[in-house]
Parts: structure tokens; sequence; C-alpha cells
């Protein structure tokens, strides 16, 4: 793989803002494509459910959990790894973050606003979510913090101020560059968004403070999100979901599919954006292995999950074993078995880790992979719980699947509209790991 | 009305000598803006340790006792028993306590970051955008003329490429 010259300071801002300040005629129609895919597979299924009620979805009395909730789980896992890895990278000086970090940080926040969507898509009567804010209502109802769907919406609610305002202060300095790159309505914007930025000593020795102290808060945080998430699960009786070890299985499964989602990203910013210069071999090198660190933690464990189910003994466990393994859905735990922890072995190859390409399609495979994980959790234990007369069965209906797909657009789009908003990498942050400009170098 | 002198710098070392030179030869309070943190800056210039920690801090401790309050205020406020738990029960309920010690934290160091830095700053300040992109410059203010030229000499001195004169209301 050709590695590039080491570009100046002048070439960095250069190429940055170039992907910011020029838009090719490829860039309208992806985003008039994702919006489209947003309207027509999210928007208007969702109006229809609305409009028809929640039996529009297939979810049914033995299920009243589906794909609605997968999806959540699936869209909070991907958004682990960019705030965290992040932060992370920070604390360790890990000076190969700088190029990534921030597009990876852009990915947390959308997909936690996809993965808010869905909560208000699974509420049904979504008109009423104001009930679960401690705010008085007409009912006079209180939220009752001692249920987790409740620290649910705590964790996600500081995640989410917490990741926009970490991006947000990160990129303060590069809204500057911005601003005096650009003229006329954008140069009065980004005159507000930098704040009046000079990148003065007392800003710089400010902002790293401030930085080390979100990175610091950021990484208790998003591990507490996703076990939080875990135990909408773990803490009721359920067969399939009762197990201590949900909260770890989801935090490792998060980052998983995070890590996979940054390795996604980044291909794709490499390759339609031309920053082949900073996006370099270090970095799928150091994802790919990172990934495949994970792979191995993650199997172990699923295999861990499901053998404390088969030793418990119980009929109920072995009940809900046997229909995850062997039952209706059985091809799809085998495939996700096959993408999550066969496919990435892959990577201990170093012809196959350092090629982008090959590292692009193992990601998407491993996110699809862990999809099917977070559907298989919900569809395979709830309908199967404790009397065999109250077992049922559940199966997405187009509605669900229709806006499965959409919510693919809502990331997309926002994601997207991220890239002309803010610059995708950290300018000056990249500037930090090329040669100083000193005498000596 | 703030007159400044500002030296524009290709090198990172000679900005940061040029300020230790201002501040030895009496001049208050040089400031360096650079395109990169320039940590050896926050020594010379004696900045010490940032007060943005205890920002931090007391946003955490106010967050800890909110969430803590919170959770027991809507509890004792809509009394939900439930098979024979606590109405105050404190495992949950310090799970909203650590959330919200973290978003209290994160906003009081936000709020902390823009005190101590003092931004926003809209207002006209010495400021070239080329020290955004690859100039170091080091700003001194000065009241008599004389000062206006020992602080350029010395800008010179350092290797500074242009030296401005700057008048601010």
């Amino acid at each position: 793989m050709a590695e590039h010259q080491e570009p100046t300071y002048a070439e960095v801002n250069q190429d940055v803002l170039d992907t910011l300040l020029h838009t090719g005629r490829g860039y309208w129609i992806l985003l008039g494509v994702s919006i489209t895919v947003v309207l027509v597979c999210f928007v208007g299924p969702w109006i229809y459910q609305l409009n028809v009620g929640i039996g529009a979805s297939g979810m049914n009395r033995n299920a009243v959990w589906g794909t609605y909730l997968s999806n959540f789980i699936f869209w909070i896992g991907l958004s682990h790894s960019g705030t965290l890895l992040s932060a992370i990278l920070h604390i360790t000086h890990s000076s190969w973050r700088n190029a990534i970090y921030r597009s990876a940080e852009a990915m947390t926040l959308f997909s936690l606003m996809t993965a808010a969507c869905f909560v208000m898509v699974h509420l049904g009567r979504v008109w009423f979510i104001h009930w679960s804010a401690p705010i008085p209502n007409e009912m006079g109802l209180w939220p009752n913090f001692r249920s987790p769907l409740m620290f649910d919406v705590m964790a996600i609610t500081t995640y989410l101020t917490a990741s926009s305002i970490f991006i947000y202060m990160g990129s303060v300095p590069d809204y500057a560059a911005v601003r005096d790159a650009s003229t006329g309505l954008r140069r009065r914007l980004y005159t507000i968004f930098s704040f009046g930025w000079r990148g003065t000593a007392k800003e710089w020795h400010t902002l790293a403070a401030a930085y080390l102290f979100f990175a610091v808060f950021v990484i208790p945080l998003a591990v507490s999100v996703h076990s939080i998430v875990s135990w909408d699960f773990a803490l009721s009786i359920v067969p399939g979901f009762h197990h201590t070890i949900f909260a770890p299985y989801f935090v490792c499964g998060a980052i998983y599919s995070g890590t996979a989602g940054i390795v996604t990203v980044m291909y794709l910013l490499r390759r339609t954006m031309h920053l082949e210069r900073y996006i370099r071999e270090i970095h799928v090198d150091n994802l790919g292995k990172l990934l495949l660190a994970l792979s191995l933690v993650w199997t172990y464990i699923n295999a861990l999950e499901l053998f404390t189910g088969w030793y418990s003994g119980t009929s109920y466990e072995i009940e809900a074993l046997k229909f995850k393994m062997f039952g209706f859905y059985a091809p799809l735990f085998w495939e996700m078995i096959l993408f999550c922890a066969v496919v990435p072995m892959l990577i201990w190859f170093n012809r196959i880790r350092l090629n982008w390409t090959a590292m692009f399609c193992i990601s998407i495979l491993i996110n699809i992979g862990m999809l099917t994980e977070r559907f298989i959790i919900v569809a395979t234990s709830q309908p199967i719980k404790f009397l065999p007369s109250a077992f049922g069965f559940y199966f997405p209906s187009m509605i669900e699947i229709s806006i499965t797909i959409g919510s693919f657009g809502i990331f997309t789009t926002l994601f997207l509209l991220f890239i002309k908003w803010t610059p995708c990498i950290s300018i000056y942050e990249v500037k930090e790991t090329l040669r100083p400009l000193t005498r000596g170098a | 009305m703030t007159k400044s002198v500002m030296g524009m710098f290709r090198y990172q070392e000679d900005s940061l000598a040029a300020a230790k030179k201002l501040k030895s030869s009496g001049f208050a309070n040089p400031h360096m803006m650079s395109p990169i943190p320039v940590h050896d800056a926050y020594e010379a210039l004696e900045y010490g340790v940032s007060a943005v920690r205890r920002f931090s801090l007391a946003g955490a401790i106010v967050g800890a006792i909110s969430g803590f309050s919170l959770a027991v205020a809507c509890a004792l406020v809509f009394i939900l028993p439930t098979g024979g738990r606590a109405i105050i029960a404190v495992p949950p309920f310090l799970i909203i306590t650590y959330e919200m010690t973290i978003l209290f934290g994160v906003l009081a160091t936000l709020l902390g970051f823009h005190f101590v830095s003092g931004l926003p700053a809209w207002r006209d300040a010495p400021y070239r955008p080329e020290v955004i992109v690859d100039r170091f410059s080091v700003v001194v203010d000065y009241e008599e003329e004389s000062q206006r030229a020992d602080a350029e000499r010395l800008l010179r001195e350092a290797g500074a490429e242009d030296v401005h004169n700057m008048e601010i209301e």
C-alpha cells in the first residue's frame, strides 16, 4: 500500500477545508437519495403506524418488544466506539487517533439520534413522551426511577449531551479555520460557532484541561450507557434475558460494532473525499487489531452466555436456548456466529488487515451480524417464556422492516450534513502529528 | 484604546523565546497565538494548573446531590408500592445519581471552559488569520512609544518575520 508524503500545515488546512467548502454533484445525489429513503421508508410508515396504531408492527401479546427495540440497541451500540475510543486514546496520548476521531465522534452522535428515533417509534403514542421526564404532567404522574427504562432515559440523555459537547469543543479551533477561509454568511456563522477563537496559549491551555475532563467523564459514561441498556433485559426474569453477563456482553458488543462502524465510515471518507494522506495504513492496521481482539472477547462472552443458560439446568433456559440455536431463527443465529466470530479471524492475516477494501467488507459483515444479534436477543427470548400455553411468535411486519431501512437513511443524512458543517478530520490535531515547525525539524 | 505589537514567527521555538524575553523585560502579559497547542508556552507564560478542574468537581458534586434528590423526590411525590420494595430504594437511585454526576460535571466543565478562556470573545482583538494555518505570533500591549520600540526590537531579535502595530478601540 503506497504511503503518501507528509503534508505541510498549510496543506492540511487546504485539504480538509476543501472537503467542506467544495461540494460535488455526487454529494447532492447521495444526500437526495438518503433524504428520500428517510421520507419513504421511515417517515411514511411511521405516520401510517401512528394512524392505525402499534398493531401495524409485528409485536403482539407474547412479544411486546420487537424490531424497534432491537434496532434501538443496535444504534446505541454503534454509537459506542466513537466517543469512547476517542476519549481512551486521548487520555493515553495515542496520536493515531487524531485523524479519525472527529468522524468517529460524529458517528456516535448520529447513531444516538437514530436510536432515539426508535424509542419514539416504539412508544406508539409518542405525544406522551414527556411523561418520562421528571416534570408535572396532566396525569399527576412522576417517573419511577426504580425502573431500568428510566435509567435508560437518564443515561442516553446524558450520553447525547456529553457526546455533543465533546465533539463541539474539539471542533472549536477548526471552526475558526473555516471562519478565516470563508466569506459572507458562512463567515458570520462560523464566527459564532468558533466563539471568536484566536488560538491564544490561554485558549489552548483551557481547552486541553476541559477536553481532558470531558474524556474522563465520557469513558465511565459510555460503559454505563450500554450496561444500562442491557439491564432493560437482564433485570427482567425472562429466560434468555436474565443473565449477569449481559452488561459486559452488551458493552463488548457495542464497542465491537462501533469499531466496525468506524472502519466503514473511514473507508468511505477516504475514498470519496480523497483523504488518503490523512487516513492511512496505521489506522486500518490499529483498528483491525482492535476489531480482532474485540471479536475474540465477543465470542468468549457469547459462548459463556450459552454455557450459563445450559449449565443452569433450568428447563425454561434450556428451552429458550434450543429455540435460539435450532428454532425458526436458527439460520440468523448461525449467520451471526459466522459474521461476528468466524469472518473476523481473517484479520489475523496482514494482507487482509492492511487492505482497506477487505476491512470495509469485514466491517459491514460484522455490523450485519451485530444487527442480527440484537434481533435474536429480542425475538427469540420474549415469546418463549415459562408456560407453553403462553408461547408466542414474533416476526417483523413490513412496516418494521421499512422503518429499519429508513433508519440507515437518517444516519446517512445526518452524517452527510455533518461533513459539510464541521471538518471531518481535526485540522489542529493532525498538525500535531506532523513534524513540528521548529528549526531542528 | 489598546495599542499592541504583534510579531509573526515561522518557528515555534522562536515565538516561545520571544514571549520569554518580553516577560523578563518587564512587559506584562505577552500572549502567544499558534495553530497547534504549544505546551511549553504554558510554563513560560506561568499559567499553572487550569481552574477548569474546580468547575468539573463542583458540577459533579452538585450533580450527585441533584440526582439522588431527584429520584427520592419523585418517589415521595408519587408513591408507587411495588412488591414490597422500598419506596426510597438506594441501589437503583445510585444509578440516577451516577448519570447526573456525569451530566452536571460535563456541563460545569463546559461553563468552566468559557469562563476561564474568556470565550466567547467576538470583540476586536489583535489577530491575523495566518496563526490558524502555519504561523506563530506573540502579542504584547504597550502604552508609551519607547515600549513599542523595545517590543519591536525584542521580537525581531527573536526571529520575527514581520512585526505589526495594532490599535484597537
